[in-house]
């Protein structure tokens, strides 16, 4: 009953007049911003986040997850049209694209519409009534868990995103290296800065992930040389009630995995896809048909995308720990806005808690309403031609990166994560991971340097509190599955080549 | 082509020692009383091990050549950096045309007329962004 009860008082919050525009703005620009090609929901978060300065917190907030929620919706818009999936959609590619080549395009549109409703109300729910509870839990975390909580989630998403467990971990640790540049919080000293008076600071977040996901990923495009086809088919929308029934089962069962897998670290929406589709393809009825445009494989996926997403805020919100690199930003938004997420984040400002896990419930609508009817519209987007579009998002990341101090001279430190994040790119070094170790930083120094001088230097501490203990030892035992795995793989390949080489 | 995986040991090798002789110049203190030294340090360590652990690794697989094409990077960059020296000196109209212009060549074809239409667009915005949201533009 407290949950309805919080949940009123949450909607009281999210449906004034000016947070609905701000919940509505967000999810149109989302959307947008997941059709278009060169623009992420990372580059578009840190694109607007000084916009959000001047607009209220709540609003700010409400904003800025519609913003990454819309860009999840559309994002399976593309795959499924034009099967060009951006971020995160490449589950919905596969049956999505097949419907649409056998002439479904309408049906599996409203499909993917449909379940995203359902997968986002349950993980609301789900949102609701676990994020308190475990603000509660994280109450009894001292410093040594938080670092092992931070090394857990660097070890998550290195292994979840990239695939790349050295990848993904060299991009972690470069980003906590470049949290170090600035001012050292204890003694004052700069470091890094190599006498820039622009990095006394830190390294300017917006830039950072403008230059990395915004100018590296148009050069990428503009190597690519691709043109697009825009997609002209038609587009029948409603579908009977017999394929309509198809859609629940599924839709219901993606939620649930979404949800689950949203609050793990490193989980989010990309994995939560994988995971429903292949459990769609075990239990489901239809499971011959998945693969060759089944509704099932688009109903599942999607439900579980929006489910994650929105459960991925329980560990922010409730824990102070960021999952994602996605999640990372939105905690820098928190912060910018004055509030530390975490475990007395919910007790503190509960009209921002209650008001954006509502707005998110109104975000759904929004995005049902505004998406299912108006399809055609938002696919005209796909007709302007990328030579016209690079220039603008040029553009806008340098009025983004201006914005924040009226400083043009910030734009060379834009240009050159540009120029970095390229190289990196060229390298195959993914760089979300190095957002979320740029965020975390600062923090896991914090907490480390705390850690130890209560333990007078001594690393056990780390192995004497059952939490980071335990996370710790999973830890351990996966680096060592990692290392077993590498190693065996090596002697599989070369054994089939040893006989070979004896007899020639 | 030098080999992808060689290029980014060598590139992670040279980050973790950069931040790492760099941080040995600070006081480094004790694990008890940590110095601004000892953090960053602490981090340097695994990354080049990592950096090591992939040359190696290029050693033993197969090498993949590193795709690397400096035009259009290179476009992309003096036409961010022609933005800003045009918007300091003259003005943020200038800067506009600057980057639409410089920019332009990175684009499948070149077209005078569509840069020209770019330009005006993103002045209109500029304006607009001046006006009602009141950033601090120099458009004349």
């Amino acid at each position: 009953m407290e949950v309805l009860n919080n949940l009123a008082f949450g909607f009281g919050h999210a449906l004034t007049p000016e947070n609905l525009l701000y919940c509505a703005i967000g999810c149109v620009v989302g959307t947008l911003v997941g059709l278009l090609p060169g623009l992420g929901p990372l580059a578009t978060i840190s694109l607007l986040l000084p916009l959000t300065y001047s607009i209220p917190t709540g609003g700010a907030l409400i904003m800025l997850a519609g913003i990454y929620y819309g860009a999840q919706y559309g994002d399976s818009v593309s795959a499924i049209t034009m099967k060009i999936p951006h971020a995160s959609s490449i589950v919905a590619c596969i049956d999505g694209y097949q419907m649409t080549l056998k002439g479904k395009t309408g049906l599996a549109l409203f499909t993917a519409g449909v379940s995203s409703f359902i997968g986002g109300t349950v993980a609301i729910v789900v949102l609701a009534s676990l994020a308190p509870t475990l603000g509660t839990i994280a109450l009894k975390f001292g410093p040594t868990d938080y670092c092992a909580l931070m090394l857990f989630g660097f070890f998550c998403v290195s292994f979840v995103t990239t695939g790349s467990l050295l990848n993904g971990m060299a991009m972690c640790l470069l980003g906590v290296l470049l949290g170090q540049v600035g001012t050292d919080l204890e003694t004052g000293l700069e470091r890094f800065t190599m006498g820039l008076p622009s990095l006394v600071d830190g390294v300017s977040l917006v830039s950072l992930a403008l230059g990395c996901f915004g100018i590296a990923e148009i050069t990428k495009n503009l190597d690519a040389k691709e043109e697009r086809t825009p997609f002209n088919g038609k587009i029948k929308l409603m579908p009977t009630w017999p394929e309509f029934k198809r859609i629940i089962p599924s839709a219901l069962r993606g939620s649930v995995v979404g949800s689950f897998l949203g609050i793990l670290p490193g989980g989010g929406p990309t994995i939560a896809q994988f995971a429903a589709y292949g459990l769609d393809k075990k239990v489901s009825k239809y499971k011959d048909e998945i693969g060759s445009g089944a509704i099932e494989g688009v109903a599942g996926q999607a439900a579980a995308d929006e489910a994650a997403a929105r459960t991925s805020f329980i560990p922010l919100m409730s824990i102070g720990i960021p999952e994602n690199a996605v999640m990372a930003l939105m905690m820098a938004a928190f912060i910018i806005k004055g509030i530390q997420p975490g475990p007395n984040m919910i007790a503190k400002h509960p009209d921002l808690f209650w008001g954006l896990v509502a707005s998110m419930w109104i975000g759904n609508c929004f995005l049902l309403l505004l998406n299912v009817p108006l399809v055609r519209f938002w696919l005209s987007v796909f007709k302007i031609p990328y030579n016209v579009l690079f220039p603008s998002i040029l553009f806008f990341c340098c009025i983004g990166t201006f914005s924040i101090n009226n400083s043009l001279h910030d734009i060379y430190t834009t240009a050159a994560f540009g120029l970095i994040g390229y190289i990196m790119m060229r390298l195959s070094l993914d760089p979300a991971p190095l957002m979320l170790g740029f965020i975390l930083g600062p923090m896991l120094e914090e907490y480390f340097r705390r850690s130890m001088l209560l333990s007078r230097g001594s690393f056990l501490t780390f192995f004497e509190h059952p939490i980071s203990a335990t996370l710790l030892s999973i830890l351990g035992l996966f680096i060592a599955w990692q290392i077993y795995a590498t190693l065996k793989g090596r002697r599989t390949t070369l054994a089939p080549a040893d006989p070979h080489a004896a007899s020639g | 082509m030098p080999n992808q995986q060689i290029a980014r040991g060598v590139f992670l090798a040279a980050v973790a020692l950069f931040f790492a002789v760099n941080a040995l110049r600070y006081p480094i203190g004790t694990l008890a009383h940590a110095g601004p030294g000892l953090f960053p340090l602490l981090i340097c360590a695994p990354l080049l091990i990592i950096a090591l652990a992939t040359i190696v690794q290029a050693r033993l697989a197969d090498p993949e050549p590193l795709q690397f094409s400096p035009r259009n990077i290179a476009l992309i960059m003096a036409s961010l950096i022609g933005f800003v020296i045009a918007s300091e000196y003259v003005n943020v109209t200038v800067g506009i045309i600057v980057l639409v212009f410089v920019a332009g060549f990175a684009a499948n074809s070149y077209s005078w007329v569509r840069n020209l239409k770019i330009a005006i667009g993103l002045i209109v915005v500029a304006f607009i962004f001046q006006r009602f949201l009141g950033l601090n533009l120099r458009l004349l």
